[in-house]
């Protein structure tokens, strides 16, 4: 039990947070950060414990997106309804692209989804009479208010954690790891290696999926561009997990909740902070400085991915021992 | 005696300073702007906000809103409309701007629209052009520009009464502005009797367009129709010269072809290339020119269709806030609905037609690349110069 304390202690936190914090903003911010750890524990599943590197996060991502847009488009059904449905059209495409593309190792299977991923973007971009095209399809937003969109979101980032959890100290667990350590030797133990690659990835669309569909929900607004990038979906869930720690159960939380906050820092200027400053202080080289440091908010980002990889290859969380370590060194050579 | 003037220093000292947040309280009028200040569309982002700081400059010095000066929160979007939500659920809640206005791209102009809207704080729209904007019955939403499926207003009429032509080639990026800009081209010259020969998009971004164009010289159009920002509309033009493209005439759908760049990346390969455009500053709008003159001067750079958009967004803004009964998001709205007032982008009125609402209603215009000037050519009554047409041919 002792083991789970912290994470119950942050759930409760997570719990009262929107009572706390009535400031929509943040509220947005939140959601958002919950919306990342769903889709970076998806991608956490199938590529930091089955080991097969999914660079295409934004295929399922805005397939259950679509879902959930078009039923309320095309058919007029409820846009929530997309959630569950999303969930299993996702499910129901990662099948048989399993099936087909798990005869590819490394670096070609990560090369097929990335293929995955551009061939739905240009199926939803060209594809008008069904998808609008570049025009996007717009759908009402249900609450004014973002405490329901909160708590939707939280449902589905713990469910997400929680199930990666149960399946890595499962016995399908194993089986993923050993397919990531040495896929030969996991097939010579009598490991089904196709079906268990086929069981992580299914799983994880379907996260990917459900956090698509409540995008949709709670943004109001998709288009092609927007749900099927590779930047800023596929490569933003790779660098989610590679911050938070590749194979770690909690490091798609933080990874999320680092991107969003330093993502919302730099655009915002220190949340409008260094503008006051400029402003107060009247100085050209200030304001000159805040001008290129929100603008910096790409870079940063990627400077902060060269830093992880260099000195925590782990991740936040894989590395947390040897960043402790560095930090009270720090903290006591300040007391010195 | 020495305590007393103490006890009469702090509470000098007190009510001093409280006299001080009293006037705070009555300080600027804050006015959001969500704007493209970083990424693809990051040059547009800053002509608009140049604009803006120009025209609030402007009305601050003039005395302001009744007495209070407009102070501006510039967000940037990024030109995603996530990040545009983000940008304007801050404005609206952090910083309780009781008006909103900017927008550069149609998808983050739409999804600003969403949440103004369920908010309830007034949006104008600047830029973003997509028709459905103000189709959905949106009565916080106005909009300044005219919608994309209007920008060929002025070549349509050019090429009924000059052109005539027959046929037509339509090529655009894959954009909610390009893809629906073709659509709605495409279906007009449908109705107009002509024969769409191809329609084909591209990948906004893309650098060879021979395979295109080659498509295009097959299928032997009167002209061809290009919806494409600068860099594109640039290389389209050179390709079209390297391969010997000669159509009666090439037509620009306006964003990227009415951009001082675009003449000086394609170079010789801009003559004669007609465009739809919303503004020059040669229209014949008081302030127009003064404008565009400022502009220059201040910034060392040309503006365009962009920043007039901005800076009349921003008197537009500011001649509601003077008008308004209260300065709440509700005054502020029933102050805008009454708008009527010429801008150095033409006069503004919010009006409904169509399936539209709260729109405003503008001309369109034709122009020309001559010379490596703009020259409007259509209408006839505010033409600088006239047209040249049939378009020579490259190899002359």
């Amino acid at each position: 039990m002792k083991q789970y304390s912290g994470a119950i202690l942050l759930l409760a936190v997570m719990l009262v947070f929107p009572l706390a914090v009535q400031d929509a903003y943040y509220q947005h911010l939140m959601i958002l950060v919950l919306l990342w750890v769903a889709i970076g524990s998806g991608w956490n599943l199938i590529s930091g414990y089955a080991g097969q590197v999914l660079f295409g996060a934004a295929a399922f991502f805005g397939v259950g997106a679509y879902t959930a847009a078009l039923l309320s488009h095309k058919l007029g059904i409820s846009a929530w309804w997309g959630l569950p449905l999303g969930a299993v059209i996702t499910f129901a495409l990662a099948l048989p692209f399993g099936w087909v593309c798990f005869r590819l190792r490394g670096p070609y299977f990560a090369l097929a989804t990335l293929a995955l991923n551009e061939i739905f973007r240009h199926i939803a971009t060209i594809w008008e009479s069904l998808t609008e095209g570049m025009v996007g399809i717009l759908v009402m937003q249900t609450f004014v208010s973002k405490v329901p969109y909160y708590y939707i979101a939280l449902g589905i980032a713990v469910a997400s954690v929680l199930t990666v959890e149960i399946v890595v100290r499962s016995r399908w667990g194993y089986y993923f790891v050993s397919i990531r350590e040495d896929q030969d030797a996991a097939e010579s133990l009598g490991i089904d290696t196709l079906r268990y690659k086929s069981v992580a990835l299914c799983l994880s669309s379907c996260m990917i999926g459900l956090a698509g569909a409540l995008y949709t929900n709670y943004m109001g607004f998709i288009d092609p561009r927007v749900v099927f990038s590779l930047h800023d979906v596929s490569i933003a869930a790779i660098l989610v997990g590679i911050i938070g720690g590749v194979g770690t159960v909690s490091g798609p939380a933080v990874g999320a909740f680092i991107m969003v906050a330093v993502m919302e820092i730099f655009r915002s200027g220190g949340f409008g902070f260094l503008g006051k400053l400029s402003s107060a202080t009247g100085s050209p080289f200030v304001a000159t400085l805040t001008k290129y440091i929100s603008e910096a908010h790409v870079l940063s980002f990627g400077l902060l991915v060269i830093f992880v990889i260099l000195y925590l290859p782990n991740g936040v969380v894989g590395d947390w021992p040897i960043l402790k370590k560095k930090l009270l060194f720090w903290r006591r050579q300040a007391t010195v | 005696m020495k305590r007393f003037a103490f006890l009469v220093g702090v509470v000098l000292a007190v009510g001093v300073s409280l006299a001080g947040t009293a006037l705070a309280a009555e300080g600027p009028i804050k006015v959001g702007i969500v704007l493209p200040l970083t990424g693809e569309q990051a040059q547009f982002g800053e002509i608009e906000r140049n604009s803006f700081q120009m025209a609030v400059e402007e009305i601050n010095k003039a005395g302001g809103v009744n007495g209070r000066t407009i102070e501006l929160l510039i967000e940037d979007d990024t030109g995603k409309p996530d990040v545009g939500r983000s940008a304007v659920e801050k404005l609206i809640s952090r910083d309780q701007v009781p008006v909103l206005t900017g927008g550069y791209s149609s998808s983050v102009a739409y999804a600003i629209c969403a949440v103004a809207q369920q908010r309830q704080v007034p949006f104008v729209v600047t830029t973003g052009s997509a028709d459905k904007i103000t189709e959905q019955g949106w009565d916080y939403v106005f909009r300044l520009c005219q919608p994309v499926s209007e920008y060929p207003k002025a070549l349509n009429s050019f090429l009924g009464e000059v052109v005539k032509p027959k046929t037509v080639a339509i090529l655009y990026e894959n954009t909610l502005f390009g893809q629906s800009g073709a659509k709605d081209f495409a279906k007009e010259c449908e109705e107009a009797g002509m024969k769409v020969l191809l329609k084909e998009g591209y990948e906004h971004g893309a650098i060879d367009f021979k395979p295109l164009l080659i498509k295009v010289k097959a299928a032997k159009p009167d002209f061809l129709y290009m919806i494409s920002y600068v860099m594109d509309a640039a290389l389209l033009m050179r390709q079209s010269k390297e391969l010997d493209l000669s159509p009666k005439l090439f037509v620009g759908g306006g964003a990227g072809f009415t951009l001082p760049e675009f003449a000086k990346n394609a170079g010789e390969a801009a003559e004669n290339v007609f465009t739809a455009a919303l503004w020059s500053e040669l229209v014949p709008y008081p302030g127009a020119k003064a404008y565009y003159e400022k502009y220059v001067e201040k910034f060392k750079t040309p503006t365009e269709y962009h920043g007039a958009e901005a800076y009349a967004s921003m008197y537009v803004v500011a001649d509601a806030l003077k008008r308004a009964k209260e300065l709440t998001p509700k005054g502020i709205r029933e102050a805008l609905v009454t708008t009527d007032m010429m801008t150095a982008f033409g006069p503004v009125k919010f009006i409904a037609y169509g399936k539209k609402k709260q729109q405003n209603s503008l001309p369109t215009y034709l122009m020309q690349w001559q010379k490596g000037v703009l020259e409007t050519v259509w209408p006839k009554n505010v033409a600088t110069k006239p047209y040249v047409y049939p378009t020579p041919a490259w190899t002359k």
